[in-house]
C-alpha cells in the first residue's frame, strides 16, 4: 500500500501533496431493553487527499474506490489552484517520518467471536435490568474496531500506524409514574478485547443511580462552591479550557491571539493543564497525528501561567511555534483540524485528599459524574450525571439536574484547590468539532474545587 | 445494483431490502475572511437487511465493487444472533411514490466558481472592524435507491446546499459568536442571502451592549434556534421506539390534550425545496406527512418497519439507514404549524429579534443559543443550560446582551401555556418554527 500511495505521490505535480489511507474493520452489538437490536460486522475503506500549489489554498479530496486515487490526486490539485491566495499557506517544518507503529492490541477483537460480544454485552445490560422493575429500558452498546492506517507525504513521510479501539456503553432508564431519570456508563479505550470483561459492579451502578434519581430534588439554581470530581473535572477542563488552547482558533484572529498571549495568568499557582498524546493506552493516544507529526505532552498551563497551545503544522508555522502533533481527523472522509487527544490537570500536593476539599464548604454542591459538555470558547456548559448537596462540610442529599455555567476567565481562576488523587478517565463519546464527532480523546484530573461556580436551576 | 443484490439473495433467505447510495459533496471554506480550501468527497455504499429463519440481520460495505456473496453471507450471519421479528416489507410500486421536487439542475449544476462566489459575497457583507468571519458552501448531490424481495422499488436524485456564516468579535476578554445557516435543496435567491446577511447583522447588533442578567421566573421568548432545547425532549418523545420501550412520557397519550391548544406540528416528507423531503423512505415505505401534535392533542408517533412491526401498527414512513447500521426512526421536515394556517416563508420583515412578542415584557429574555443542548435527561422533559446567546428584555425593549446566566425549566410544563407565537417562522435546518415566548422559565445568575 506504502509504495501505491508514494507512487501516487510522485504522480502528483503540487508543491506538496500528502494521502491517507484507512481500513477499518469493526464489529458492533446493541441491545434496547431485553431485545437485542443488532450484531455486525463491517469494514470502512477510503483515502483522502489533500494538496498546497504556490499562492494558493487546500485542494481537498475524499473518497471510498481506492481505484479512483490518481483521478482524485489530480482533482485536489486543480481545488487548490482554484483557491488564490495573497498570504500563502505554509507548514512548520518536521523532519521526515518512517515507521510501522502497531499499537498494542491486548486482545485483538478480529479473532473474536460476534456471539461471545453478544454474551459479554448481553451480561452488562442485564446487570443493570436485573436493578430493579422502575428500570423501564437500557440502551446498551458494544463496539470494536481495528483501524489501518496509511500516511504518506511529499516529504518523505511514510506511516503505517494499527490503532485498536473498544467502547461499551450502557443507559439505564429509570421511571415512576411520570418521572424518568437516567444513568450513563461509558468506557472507551484504545485496547482491546482482555480490557473490558469486568464491568458488572459500573453497569450496576448506574442503573442503582437511574432510580435513586428518581426520589432526588432537582438542584436550586444559584451560585456554589463546587467540588468536582475526577470525571467532571476533567470534561471541565476540556471544555474550559482546551478548545482554547487549539490554536486554530487564534491563528487567523489578532484579537483571539491577544487574550491568549502566552505569560498570561488563567489560573492560581496550583493549577497545571496539559494535553499528551504519547500517553500510553488511553483513547486519545497515537503514535502520530494524521499529518505524520509525532505526538508529544504538550504544557499549556504552568502554574496557573499559559505556556503553550495545541498546533497543526499550519498553525505552528503562521505562530512561529512547533507543531505538537494535534492534526487529527476522525476518519478518511475529513481533514485534520487541531484536535486534544488526553488533556488533564496534573494532580496538586499528594496527601491532599477529598476531606481537604469539602472540610469548610458550609452550602455547597458536589458534582459527580459527566453526560457532556459544550463550551463556546468564553462561556462553556457541563452536565455532571448527578450530583450532591455539601452541607456543614459534608456530603448531603442527591440531586439532579446539575448543570454548571462556566466562564473561562472566573472559573478557571476560582479553582482553589486540587487534590492529590489523579484519574484517567477512560470515557466513550468522543469531542465534536467543525463538523467531526466523536474524535475519540480521554481527559484525566483530581479532584477540584471551585470557589464559586453558577448551576442552573429552578430559583 | 439493488436489483442484483436482492435476487442473489433470493432462496438464500426469507426476505431482503437493500439501499444504495452514492454522494458527491463540493465544498469551498472562507476562514477569516479568506478562501483557504475547496474540497470534494464521493462516496458509495450499500446496506442490505435479511431476514432468516425469522431473525433479522444487516450489514454494509463502502468497497467499490461490492462482493455480493460476501455482503448476504455476513447479514446472514447477523441474523443468526438476531432477534426474531415479523417483518412484511411493503409492496408499493415505485410508480405510486408522490411525486415531489428532490433535484434542482441548479444545485446540481452550480460550478466551482458559483460556490466561490457565493462564499464571497457573504463575506463582503459582513465583513466588520474588530470580526472574525468564517463563510462555507456546500453541495451535495445525492443518488438513492431502495428495493426489497416484496418488488417494491424506489429511486430518487438529490440535491442539497447549505451555506454557512459565523461570526466571532473578540473584544478584551468578550468573545461573542452569531451564526446562521441557509439550508435548501435549491440554490438560495438573492434574497435568502440577504435575510441570512440581515439576520447575523440583527443578532449581532443588538448583542454589542452587555448588561447584568435578571434572575427569577420569568417571560422568555425562544427564538427558532433557542427552541432546540424545548423541541428535542418532544422528538425523543414521540419517536414509537421511546413509546415501545415505555421511557416516553407521552405513551398511551394519543388524543390527550397535553400543550397548549394552539400548538401542533407536523412530520413533513413532503415539502418541496427541502434537502431531507423525499419519495419514498430508506425502508421503501412511501413518504406521508404525519400529524405530531395536533390543537395541543398528542397525535401519530413516529415508526420504521421493525418498530411498527413490534408495536402491532404501521411504519409511518420514518425509516433511515446508513450503510453500515440496521434501519431505525428518523424524523425529516419537523413543522410547526400555526393557527392563522401558517406562513412558511421568512420574508425580510422578519428579522427582528422576539417576533413580536417582546412589547409585554417587563423583565424576561430572548434567548436565541444555549450551551449543551441534549447532554441533560432530555426524554424527562427537563432542560438546565448556560446561555449562550441571550438578550434581556425591559418595559418592551432589548437592552442588550446577558452572559453568565443559566435557564431551566421543563418542556412539558412550559409547553402547557403558550404566551404567544412570533411573526417570524423560518427554517432552520429541518424545522420550521416562528420564536415563541414561554412563561415562568427559571434564569438564574452568578
Amino acid at each position: 500500500m506504502k509504495d501505491r500511495l508514494a507512487a501516487a505521490i510522485k504522480q502528483s505535480r503540487a508543491d506538496y501533496t500528502e494521502i491517507r489511507v484507512e481500513r477499518t474493520w469493526s464489529s458492533a452489538v446493541a441491545f434496547r431493553g431485553r431485545r437485542l437490536e443488532t450484531a455486525t460486522v463491517s469494514e470502512d475503506q477510503g483515502g483522502f487527499v489533500r494538496v498546497l500549489n504556490k499562492g494558493c489554498g487546500w485542494g481537498i479530496a475524499s473518497f471510498t474506490s481506492l481505484e479512483e486515487l490518481p483521478r482524485m490526486v489530480a482533482r485536489a490539485k486543480e481545488l487548490s489552484r482554484a483557491v488564490r491566495l495573497d498570504e500563502p499557506i505554509s507548514l512548520a517544518d518536521a523532519a521526515p517520518q518512517t515507521a510501522d507503529a502497531v499499537l498494542e492490541l491486548d486482545g485483538d477483537v478480529r479473532g473474536i467471536a460476534l456471539s461471545e460480544k453478544k454474551k459479554l454485552l448481553d451480561r452488562y445490560n442485564s446487570a443493570m435490568l436485573a436493578v430493579s422493575d422502575k428500570i423501564v429500558d437500557t440502551q446498551s452498546s458494544y463496539r470494536d474496531e481495528v483501524s489501518e492506517v496509511w500516511y504518506v507525504n511529499s516529504e518523505g513521510t511514510s506511516l503505517y500506524q494499527l490503532r485498536p479501539e473498544v467502547v461499551l456503553s450502557g443507559t439505564a432508564i429509570g421511571r415512576q409514574d411520570g418521572t424518568i431519570e437516567k444513568g450513563l456508563e461509558s468506557i472507551g479505550l484504545r485496547k482491546g478485547w482482555n480490557s473490558v470483561q469486568n464491568f458488572e459492579p459500573q453497569f450496576r451502578a448506574v442503573a442503582e443511580r437511574a432510580v435513586a434519581l428518581l426520589d432526588a430534588p432537582r438542584v436550586r439554581g444559584a451560585a456554589y462552591p463546587v467540588i468536582l470530581d475526577n470525571e467532571l473535572a476533567g470534561v471541565f477542563i476540556h471544555e474550559a479550557f482546551g478548545h482554547l488552547s487549539e490554536a486554530d482558533f487564534v491563528y487567523e484572529n489578532p484579537q483571539a491571539r491577544e487574550m491568549m498571549t502566552l505569560g498570561r495568568r488563567f489560573g492560581k499557582p496550583a493549577l497545571n493543564v496539559g494535553d499528551n498524546g504519547a500517553a500510553t493506552g488511553l483513547r486519545g493516544t497515537l503514535p502520530y497525528d494524521d499529518e505524520g507529526t509525532p505526538t508529544q505532552d504538550t504544557p499549556l498551563i504552568k502554574e496557573g501561567i499559559l505556556v503553550g497551545r495545541l498546533h497543526s503544522r499550519e498553525t505552528a508555522a503562521k505562530l512561529g511555534e512547533r507543531p505538537t502533533g494535534n492534526a487529527r481527523a476522525i476518519s478518511f472522509r475529513h481533514a485534520p483540524i487541531v484536535r486534544m487527544t488526553n488533556t488533564y490537570i496534573a494532580p496538586g500536593k499528594k496527601g491532599v485528599g477529598f476531606n481537604d476539599l469539602i472540610g469548610d464548604i458550609k452550602l455547597g454542591v458536589y458534582a459527580c459524574g459527566a453526560f457532556g459538555g459544550q463550551t463556546m470558547l468564553e462561556n462553556f456548559s457541563f452536565t455532571a450525571a448527578y450530583g450532591h448537596m455539601i452541607r456543614d462540610g459534608k456530603v448531603a442529599e442527591l440531586v439532579k439536574d446539575v448543570v454548571l455555567a462556566g466562564n473561562l476567565f472566573q472559573t478557571l481562576d476560582r479553582i482553589d484547590t486540587i487534590a492529590g488523587d489523579f484519574m484517567w478517565n477512560q470515557m466513550g463519546g468522543g469531542c465534536g468539532k467543525g463538523g467531526q464527532f466523536p474524535l475519540p480523546v480521554t481527559e484525566g484530573a483530581p479532584h477540584v474545587r471551585i470557589e464559586e461556580a453558577l448551576i442552573g436551576g429552578d430559583v | 445494483m439493488i436489483d442484483y443484490l436482492l435476487e442473489r439473495a433470493r432462496g438464500k433467505v426469507d426476505g431482503a431490502d437493500a439501499l444504495w447510495r452514492r454522494e458527491e459533496q463540493t465544498g469551498v471554506a472562507f476562514e477569516s475572511g479568506r478562501l483557504k480550501a475547496a474540497g470534494v468527497s464521493e462516496e458509495a455504499g450499500l446496506n442490505l437487511r435479511v431476514l432468516s429463519n425469522g431473525r433479522m440481520g444487516v450489514a454494509g460495505t463502502t468497497a467499490a465493487k461490492p462482493d455480493s456473496a460476501e455482503l448476504i453471507a455476513r447479514a446472514r450471519a447477523s441474523a443468526e444472533l438476531g432477534e426474531k421479528v415479523e417483518l412484511s416489507f411493503p409492496t408499493a410500486d415505485a410508480k405510486s411514490l408522490p411525486p415531489i421536487p428532490t433535484f434542482f439542475d441548479r444545485t446540481a449544476n452550480a460550478s466551482l466558481d458559483d460556490l466561490i462566489r457565493m462564499g464571497r459575497l457573504l463575506v463582503e457583507r459582513l465583513s466588520r472592524p474588530d470580526c472574525q468571519v468564517n463563510v462555507a458552501v456546500e453541495r451535495e448531490v445525492q443518488d438513492t435507491a431502495v428495493g426489497n424481495s416484496a418488488g417494491a422499488r424506489g429511486e430518487y436524485r438529490a440535491t442539497g446546499i447549505a451555506v454557512t456564516a459565523d461570526i466571532t468579535r473578540i473584544a478584551g476578554d468578550d468573545v461573542l459568536m452569531v451564526f446562521d445557516q441557509y439550508v435548501g435543496a435549491d440554490m438560495p435567491t438573492d434574497a435568502d442571502l440577504e435575510l441570512l446577511v440581515r439576520s447575523v447583522e440583527t443578532r449581532l447588533t443588538a448583542a454589542l451592549k452587555i448588561v447584568t442578567p435578571p434572575d427569577g421566573a420569568l417571560p422568555v421568548v425562544f427564538t427558532p434556534a433557542g427552541l432546540a432545547a424545548v423541541v428535542l425532549p418532544l422528538e425523543q418523545a414521540l419517536s414509537g421506539k421511546t413509546v415501545l420501550q415505555g421511557s416516553s412520557p407521552l405513551a398511551g397519550k394519543v388524543g390527550r390534550q397535553m400543550f397548549d391548544q394552539r400548538l401542533s406540528i407536523v412530520d413533513d416528507p413532503l415539502m418541496p425545496g427541502r434537502p431531507v423531503s423525499r419519495p419514498v423512505d430508506d425502508e421503501c415505505v412511501a413518504s406521508r406527512c404525519n400529524a405530531l401534535v395536533e390543537q395541543g392533542r398528542v397525535g401519530q408517533f413516529i415508526y420504521d418497519l421493525e418498530t411498527a412491526a413490534r408495536a402491532k401498527t404501521e411504519s409511518t414512513g420514518n425509516g433511515r439507514r446508513g450503510i453500515f447500521g440496521k434501519p431505525h426512526i428518523g424524523y425529516t421536515n419537523i413543522v410547526f404549524r400555526m393557527a392563522d394556517g401558517g406562513r412558511h416563508g421568512a420574508t425580510l420583515s422578519t428579522t427582528d429579534l422576539g417576533g413580536g412578542l417582546i412589547a409585554d415584557i417587563q423583565d424576561g429574555l430572548i434567548v436565541d443559543d444555549l450551551i449543551g443542548v441534549g447532554q441533560g435527561n432530555v426524554i424527562s422533559g427537563a432542560f438546565s443550560h448556560p446561555v449562550g446567546l441571550a438578550y434581556r428584555v425591559e418595559h418592551g425593549e432589548i437592552t442588550g446582551r446577558v452572559k453568565d446566566a443559566a435557564v431551566a425549566g421543563n418542556a412539558y410544563d412550559l409547553l402547557k401555556k403558550i404566551g404567544g407565537f412570533g411573526n417570524d417562522g423560518r427554517w432552520l435546518g429541518a424545522r420550521w418554527s416562528p420564536s415563541m415566548l414561554l412563561e415562568g422559565v427559571s434564569v438564574a445568575r452568578r
